[in-house]
């Protein structure tokens, strides 16, 4: 039950009478009569919530940063008309509008009633419940009711990395057209026999083939291809840091390393289909938190973000052992390990680097991490004491990185460690460098 | 079934224990308050119990055959003033001159206990009531025989003339017996000394007592204004109460939401700066400034070698050679800056800092 703004005008209307009244007592009590009757008779007519049937929309999804609108049928098997306002309620997250329907549903028809979501954050968001209060004939009481209608939304990475997509496959192509060349060389396989033409490099003659034919022929190559690539995701506790500007909401309090990885994830995913290698990705802090293994290039992509929407980090120290048995579990052949964490020091050294040469013996690791713009600023300061000890303390804290990475690169590890708007650009340039060089 | 509003009868099921729990402590308390007995009231009220009531007194009197009436009104206390002892218990809420002299003209024995002005002009005239003293234990000091009977009693306030007892704030006028103070008839004051002696000798001396103790004041005071709530027209009350339910039904009205509050799990925020900054500032809370000039020094010395073609195992004075010429600042000014002592105070170290800047500016610009 739930009372209008119109009960209280009543009442209001009422103490004015009350006040003129010759007999002011059994003017308030015929008042209070008033209200309590008009409120009876609404409750009485209004249209029954209880008996409303729902019917919801097939759950979507939506990239970050985009607007979905879910549909609620509202069915009304009753004998009386449902007048009123509902309300189709989601997590905040997911923002929805408008707040607050008017439904107006007569009896034995169905209405369709459409919120528009558009989700803050990256995730799963169910809907909460759907509240209709119908209104007396009146307008004085309603009757309210809640129902729940399961619905489900899945919010997937916005994927903002991928205009530069067109730039790195202008490079791929590049290499790969670049190499159609007569040395041979690493990173290189076999591609074709073809007629020597003037220019071409004499050692390449195949002399067998020119036997055979009346011409001379040479052979090509290319870049080799289908080689594996793993995509590791520290989902532990270093992943939880904000860190830049928040692309979605532009919240200033930044976004977390685990979606700047995401980022640069799936544009070397996207750029590794093209370019013919297999892609297999991990999410891992102290247990295997999402993964998907040798997706074929159509539905790589749709794989990778469906397995990524859901992921959180986790606020636990993440298990390098327990992340290298399972990288080691799922690569048998040599392949591309890419780590995607943070270059922290102290979590390195107790974590990762211990049992990094197991992993590096017999796969190329290459290291990504977003870089923090807002240390760079601090190390800036200069203005006052307060800001040159947290200089100093920036300062030490780049000092430590580049040791870091300094010892990584002793190990045979690729480091790459790029501001969050540059760090998928800079680990595709990475990837397309060790193609380039056949380190693959 | 989708709906998750419960019904009349989930609610009631959920409800019922706390309904039950209420209903029962309601139950007791009224049981406890009508069985036991005690009664609250004003001062020197014959139906109150409190320390400043006078059950007790009443009590005893009827215990020793004496009827005890109390009465509230005038009406009632002229009607029955006739062959009794009239008590006037609360003569400050006697102010109305014309009541009082309809009393006056009732014949029978009174006891007047603390006197106002109004009602000494009234009831006993030509007494006059003269500043006194505190109330202490006094001795009777005269030859009336309830005194003397008594003994010690607590008594004090006005004093009545001379030829009077207890120092003169207990006086017999006539068939009219003035007491200065009314503590000594108090149930908490009753039992100490000769108090209930006392009061016995001076209530008990007629079969009867009309025990005239109003509740409130009785008529209009002497210059006959209405007091301030008989001005207040009735229709204001009932208009009063009708906001009252107004606000109540607002209240209703806005306090209703649109379906349950929705919860979420929300991602913890932290800025990954965080770890710096608060480095920062444990470095100045410690006043850490010799860590900090490292930092500095190391940093701006790792930016610059490269520029000054030296790896990074050159030693200091190849270093601070090559920066002089490159800057062509003092040699010991540059050292000084890049491997000096830790600077004393947070202005040096801002100093230092702001050297560092100019001689890696230099450095890279030239």
């Amino acid at each position: 039950m739930a009372l209008t703004g119109r009960a209280a005008l009543l009442a209001v209307a009422g103490a004015l009478v009350v006040l003129a009244a010759p007999a002011p007592a059994l003017a308030f009590w015929l008042v209070v009569a008033v209200i309590v009757l008009a409120v009876g008779v609404d409750l009485a007519l209004a249209g029954s919530v209880r008996a409303l049937r729902f019917e919801r929309s097939d759950d979507q999804r939506v990239r970050l940063g985009e607007s979905a609108e879910v549909t609620l049928l509202v069915a009304n098997p009753g004998r009386r008309r449902v007048r009123g306002v509902l309300r189709d309620a989601w997590s905040p997250s997911t923002r929805p509008a408008p707040r607050e329907h008017e439904v107006d549903v007569p009896a034995g028809q169905r209405r369709r009633v459409t919120t528009t979501l558009r989700p803050l954050r990256r995730g799963d968001f169910t809907a909460a419940a759907v509240t209709v209060r119908a209104l007396g004939p009146l307008g004085v009481a309603a009757r309210q009711g809640s129902h729940r209608v399961d619905g489900r939304i899945r919010v997937l990475p916005p994927f903002l990395s991928r205009r530069h997509l067109p730039a790195k496959l202008a490079r791929l192509r590049a290499i790969e057209g670049l190499n159609p060349v007569q040395i041979r060389g690493q990173g290189t396989e076999f591609d074709s026999l073809r007629e020597y033409v003037v220019g071409d490099d004499v050692r390449s003659i195949d002399w067998r083939a020119t036997a055979r034919r009346a011409d001379v022929v040479v052979r090509t190559w290319r870049p080799e291809r289908d080689r594996r690539v793993l995509i590791v995701l520290d989902t532990g506790r270093t992943s939880a840091g904000r860190v830049g500007v928040d692309p979605a909401s532009g919240d200033p309090s930044g976004w977390p390393r685990l979606d700047w990885g995401m980022d640069a994830a799936l544009l070397l995913a996207a750029l590794c289909a093209r370019a013919g290698d297999r892609v297999d990705f991990l999410a891992y802090d102290r247990a295997v938190r999402a993964q998907v293994t040798g997706g074929g290039r159509g539905d790589l992509l749709p794989g990778l973000v469906t397995a990524m929407a859901p992921l959180e980090p986790e606020l636990v120290e993440a298990d390098a052992h327990g992340m290298v048995a399972a990288v080691l579990a799922r690569a048998r052949r040599r392949c591309l390990v890419v780590v995607l964490t943070d270059l922290n020091a102290t979590a390195l050294d107790e974590g990762l680097l211990p049992v990094l040469p197991q992993l590096s013996s017999r796969h190329l690791v290459l290291l990504a991490a977003v870089a923090d713009p807002r240390v760079a600023a601090l190390a800036a300061g200069r203005d006052g004491a307060a800001e040159v000890f947290e200089a100093a303390a920036a300062e030490r804290q780049r000092v430590e990185r580049r040791q870091v990475t300094a010892r990584l690169r002793r190990h045979g590890v690729e480091v790459v460690d790029a501001l969050p708007g540059d760090l998928a650009s800079a680990l595709a340039d990475a990837y397309l460098n060790l193609k380039a060089a056949g380190r693959l | 079934m989708t709906s998750i509003t419960p019904t009349i009868t989930d609610r009631w099921r959920s409800w019922r224990g706390v309904v039950g729990a209420l209903v029962l402590i309601v139950l007791a308390a009224t049981l406890i308050v009508l069985l036991g007995g005690s009664r609250n009231g004003g001062r020197l009220d014959i139906e109150a119990t409190t320390p400043s009531g006078a059950r007790a007194l009443a009590e005893l009197l009827r215990a020793q055959g004496v009827e005890v009436n109390q009465v509230t009104t005038f009406d009632d206390a002229v009607e029955q003033a006739e062959g009794s002892l009239l008590v006037v218990a609360r003569p400050e809420f006697l102010a109305d001159p014309a009541r009082l002299a309809e009393l006056a003209g009732r014949p029978g024995a009174r006891l007047l206990i603390a006197p106002t002005e109004p009602v000494l002009r009234a009831l006993a005239p030509g007494v006059t009531a003269l500043p006194g003293s505190p109330e202490t234990v006094r001795k009777p000091g005269c030859g009336l025989k309830a005194a003397v009977l008594a003994g010690d009693a607590l008594v004090g306030g006005s004093t009545f003339g001379d030829a009077t007892c207890y120092g003169g704030t207990v006086a017999v006028v006539g068939d009219t017996t003035l007491v200065a103070s009314g503590s000594f008839l108090t149930n908490g004051k009753l039992a100490e000394n000769g108090n209930a002696a006392l009061a016995m000798n001076l209530a008990g001396t007629h079969q009867r007592v009309t025990w005239f103790a109003p509740r409130a004041p009785l008529g209009a005071p002497e210059g006959g204004e209405k007091s301030i709530e008989q001005l207040i027209p009735a229709n204001v009350g009932w208009f009063t109460w009708a906001l009252v339910l107004a606000v109540l039904l607002t209240a209703l009205w806005r306090g209703r939401r649109l379906g349950p509050v929705v919860e979420e799990r929300l991602p913890v925020v932290v800025r990954a700066a965080e770890t710096v900054e608060g480095r920062g500032r444990l470095y100045r809370a410690r006043a850490a400034r010799d860590r900090a000039a490292l930092a500095l020094r190391e940093a701006a010395l790792a930016r610059m070698t490269p520029r000054l073609g030296l790896t990074a195992t050159a030693g200091e004075n190849e270093i601070v050679t090559a920066v002089a010429a490159r800057t062509g600042q003092d040699g010991g000014q540059v050292r000084r800056t890049l491997y000096g002592d830790a600077p004393g105070g947070d202005a040096a170290l801002v100093a230092l800092a702001r050297d560092l800047d100019t001689i890696e500016r230099q450095v890279l610009d030239s």
